[in-house]
């Protein structure tokens, strides 16, 4: 925009040019226009500070189609800012815990325990859960998919009692007091508000993408898989089906082949994958959709990174990846709303039983496969590392 | 003074000359198809065993169904108009059990019949580009080594004391079915929308009845795949009915 008034005057400057020849009433006239023009520019600049545009965002063609909201383009200036709120403890009632207290980029932004701990020291009911690629898959945050926007959901635990307890209109007065976030938000934002701060957050986290595992190597054809993981691939690529000799791991029905996210069409990216019977469903996404065919439904996450984000599960049952195999292998239990590709897939014929029945070595080629997905450039990536820390404002 | 009105003049004529082109001269526009959902004659309703199995014993409920409608032809009498990326993920899980497309910017012709695919042509089927509802991410992907589900039905079988799954993934380039609708009366665009119904019992009980105990699943078994799309391939038909409300059970 800030081009736009040297544009305007060559453009006159043109217009002039061409109207020598013409009538003095046909001057006056375009002079007018020419002066409606000017007022306009004026009136119609926007009044927001100057921002740039984010010029280091990159993402692989693998991963499709995403979308930045409108009302909150990706900018320099807010993902500078999201990242320092991100990992600034200010943003809690005791200005000890921040939003990376469970999400430590080590751990590809989880927190190693299978429930989190916040402000009020209570164990949360949930596991904390990756922040790697939310640009894609399901566009519903939480395990239940209670927010709408990674912008609504960023200022949800800053207020929830049991993790950063923070009230809202306090924290604005801290951050008003604050001369670095004054400087920050002005450039971003204009104000420090609320919805700047979800804004903020969440510009930062939109660009937490991991893009550069050993699977994206081998899918941008760098490197080959060990034939381990290559049979481990396959099995996460394939439904079984016995009847046509298809041995598959049945990972791809609700993990996507490249994104490893659940769905992101409508509610498809979440499902009731056999942890419970019926009796003991947990709601799930059935607090949001208030149907009872949702009930122990809830969100397919990104498997990206995934042998760094142990525990698993919403709720954080299991300690390891051969535990969530064994699972899979004959752990599940049925309910009303079981997702009927885990009810009817079986690797062996005519068995009724609740098990995918993969072998041993199959179950090992997955894990090798999963380990495929792990990123070190994603956990060591400084654009997306603490701000506060001394090593990285030097390399800044 | 005589240029003067020699200059009024012209731009009347101007003035009127572009407002016939605007109101009454064939204009492009847009047209649009409405594909109405029902189970036989009954209507679409998710997850509730309401209908009969088939072939066989016992009633089904229906958890998920998806299809892609693709490659939109309307045959004109001067032109065939093509859709371009027509690729459509039809799903009817809304209020209105109802799916439509709008055509934008269709050139102005008589148009006689429609022509729709049920799947995914070869080329695109084998290919990673997200074009039209087309995502190599999305629920109707298999891997990219397989392509894309042509139709997607998830769902229970219930029986006396039993519940059995029901998964019916059918794709594979063979199973593309071109379809042909031949209009009672011609279109315009900008006529009223196109209504077509979905009868969703036809990939179970048309060329072939099926019994879902004994079929309870179709994925990669080419026959079986081959079998389900002759059913779907009369799963689309010009409506009949002059009114769209969702019919009664």
């Amino acid at each position: 925009m800030a081009l736009l008034p040297q544009q305007t005057g060559q453009m006159i400057a043109s217009v002039d040019c061409e109207l020598m020849s013409m009538p003095k009433v046909a001057i006056i006239i375009s002079g007018f226009a020419v002066l409606l023009l000017a007022v306009a520019i004026i009136v119609l600049q926007p009044t927001g500070p100057q921002t740039r545009p984010l010029l280091s965002f990159s993402a692989p063609f693998v991963f499709g189609h995403f979308n930045i909201p409108a009302d909150n383009p990706l900018t320099a200036e807010g993902v500078k800012l999201g990242r320092r709120l991100f990992y600034d403890p200010l943003l809690s009632a005791n200005n000890r815990v921040s939003c990376a207290t469970c999400h430590l980029q080590q751990l590809a932004f989880t927190d190693g325990k299978a429930h989190s701990v916040g402000v009020s020291g209570i164990p949360l009911p949930f596991n904390s859960m990756s922040l790697a690629n939310t640009l894609w898959g399901p566009q519903h945050f939480f395990w239940n998919g209670r927010a709408q926007s990674l912008e609504e959901q960023a200022l949800m635990p800053i207020q929830d009692p049991n993790e950063m307890a923070q009230d809202m209109n306090e924290l604005i007065d801290k951050l008003r007091a604050d001369e670095v976030y004054v400087r920050l938000f002005g450039a971003a934002y204009g104000e420090i508000s609320a919805k700047n701060i979800g804004r903020a957050i969440a510009s930062f986290e939109r660009t937490l993408i991991s893009a550069n595992s050993k699977y994206d190597q081998f899918l941008r054809g760098e490197l080959k898989l060990n034939t381990q993981e290559e049979r481990g691939r396959k099995l996460f690529m394939a439904h079984p089906d016995a009847k046509a000799s298809l041995r598959g791991g049945n990972c791809i029905d609700c993990h996507s082949q490249f994104l490893t996210s659940g769905f992101n069409t409508q509610f498809d990216g979440f499902t009731n994958n056999g942890l419970e019977a019926e009796e003991t469903l947990e709601p799930g996404l059935e607090a949001l959709t208030g149907l009872a065919a949702d009930r122990g439904k809830f969100k397919v996450p990104s498997l990206r990174n995934i042998a760094l984000t142990a525990p698993y599960m919403h709720d954080g049952r299991f300690s390891s990846l051969e535990q969530v195999l064994d699972h899979y292998n004959g752990g599940i239990k049925l309910s009303s709303t079981l997702s009927p590709l885990i009810f009817e897939a079986n690797n062996q014929q005519n068995d009724s039983t609740l098990s995918l029945n993969l072998n041993k070595e199959e179950k090992q080629a997955l894990i090798a496969f999963l380990h495929t997905l792990t990123d070190n450039t994603f956990i060591n990536d400084k654009r997306f590392s603490d701000p506060f820390s001394k090593q990285v404002q030097h390399n800044e | 003074m005589n240029k003067v009105w020699i200059a009024i003049f012209t731009v009347i004529l101007i003035l009127a000359g572009s407002a016939y082109m605007a109101f009454y001269y064939h204009q492009s526009g847009s047209v649009i198809l409405e594909f109405h959902a029902r189970v036989g004659d009954k209507s679409l309703e998710f997850g509730q065993p309401l209908y009969p199995n088939p072939g066989g014993k016992g009633r089904f409920s229906i958890r998920a169904f998806q299809v892609y409608l693709s490659d939109i032809h309307l045959v004109g009498s001067k032109q065939d108009y093509q859709v371009s990326d027509s690729y459509h993920l039809a799903r009817f899980d809304n209020e209105t059990r109802r799916y439509r497309i709008e055509l934008s910017d269709v050139p102005y012709d008589e148009y006689s019949d429609v022509m729709i695919s049920i799947g995914v042509d070869e080329e695109a089927n084998s290919s990673l580009m997200p074009r039209g509802d087309l995502d190599p991410n999305g629920r109707m992907a298999w891997s990219w080594e397989v392509g894309y589900k042509f139709l997607l039905f998830e769902g229970g079988l219930e029986q006396e004391n039993s519940r059995l799954p029901l998964v019916y993934h059918v794709g594979f380039s063979e199973n593309l079915k071109k379809q042909r609708f031949n209009l009672p009366k011609t279109i315009t665009p900008g006529s009223a929308p196109i209504h077509f119904d979905v009868d969703v019992l036809a990939l179970f009980d048309s060329h072939q009845s099926i019994d879902m105990a004994t079929l309870p699943s179709v994925k990669f078994d080419r026959n079986d795949a081959s079998l389900l799309a002759e059913n779907y391939a009369n799963l689309l038909s010009l409506s009949v009915k002059e009114s769209h409300n969702p019919v009664e059970n």
